[in-house]
């Protein structure tokens, strides 16, 4: 496990966070929680920490990059843990979190500099993520990207 | 069943239903037909047809990155500035919870936008939310699969 945290910064707008089934003081909890199980995972992919990207992500997690490439839960830890892939840099921004039930949406964007495979790569995309509630926390189950226009495609 | 005829009165009287079919509710093939439905509903711009299955809080996020409002992605389908050629889905996983349901798949579009045409493969992940008994489009989001076309 790498320690960069001082590289990682997270803007949090949430400028349209809806909620549906539940009190709105539970709504306001539940979407704090998922507001820092988001944060905690980009922390992790910096940081390569398999614990703690063991516990967020959903065993059923397809995880699919900007550039089309698909890993599953087991595969895009093994990326970060062997080196293959680094997280080198992250800003996020989220700009929604939507709970339904037990399902929730995050939607954001991201400033992203990833070495993969020894080549350095900074990507500005919009995301869009899925995630569980599951054996008592929240779980992400998918992920969806794209890089926005002003990001270089390599 | 004497026994049980005569208990039909008090369950009826308690607000018990107990040879009443449940309520319908949303299963996994119906979350797998709704996903098709809204492709096909696309494919041939039935905007009704949309209407029914498109939340009025649908956040649509394309492979381009950015996102729409159910009014917007209807209002490009119905005016022609976006037109499908052809749709190709593939329905990989349904994930069933109480009130919803997450769907993956991969899909290949041809679609003409503002006149020029192109064929994509996408992998999306769609979340349906069960409202008004019926499933309803609540996001849409996918990845281009092959981003050098």
């Amino acid at each position: 496990m790498k320690t960069r945290r001082t590289t990682l910064r997270i803007l949090l707008v949430a400028a349209a966070m809806a909620a549906s089934g539940a009190s709105p003081g539970a709504d306001d909890a539940r979407t704090a929680g998922l507001r820092a199980a988001e944060i905690k995972r980009f922390e992790a992919n910096v940081n390569a920490d398999a614990k703690t990207l063991g516990q967020l992500l959903d065993d059923g997690l397809e995880y699919v990059h900007s550039n089309g490439e698909l890993d599953s839960k087991q595969s895009f830890i093994e990326s970060l843990t062997s080196g293959r892939r680094d997280y080198a840099k992250s800003e996020a921004e989220i700009e929604s979190i939507r709970i339904l039930g037990d399902v929730a949406i995050i939607r954001g964007k991201a400033k992203v500099t990833v070495i993969d495979a020894g080549t350095s790569r900074d990507l500005h995309i919009g995301y869009t993520d899925v995630w569980v509630w599951k054996d008592g926390r929240w779980q992400m189950t998918a992920w969806r990207s794209a890089r926005l226009p002003d990001s270089p495609v390599k | 069943m004497n026994a049980l005829r005569r208990l039909l009165p008090l369950a009826a009287l308690l607000g018990m239903a107990p040879f009443a079919a449940a309520a319908p509710r949303g299963d996994e093939a119906s979350a797998r037909d709704a996903i098709l439905a809204r492709f096909d509903a696309a494919l041939h711009a039935d905007t009704a047809a949309l209407e029914r299955l498109l939340a009025d809080d649908l956040e649509y996020c394309s492979f381009r990155g950015t996102c729409q409002t159910k009014g917007e992605y209807i209002g490009e389908v119905r005016s022609g500035k976006l037109k499908y050629q052809s749709i190709e889905p593939v329905v990989e996983r349904v994930k069933l919870f109480a009130d919803s349901a997450v769907v993956l798949g991969r899909v290949t579009v041809t679609a003409t936008r503002e006149g020029a045409e192109r064929t994509v493969t996408l992998m999306f992940a769609g979340v349906l939310a069960w409202r008004q008994d019926r499933w309803q489009l609540t996001t849409w989001t996918s990845t281009i699969v092959n981003p050098q076309l």
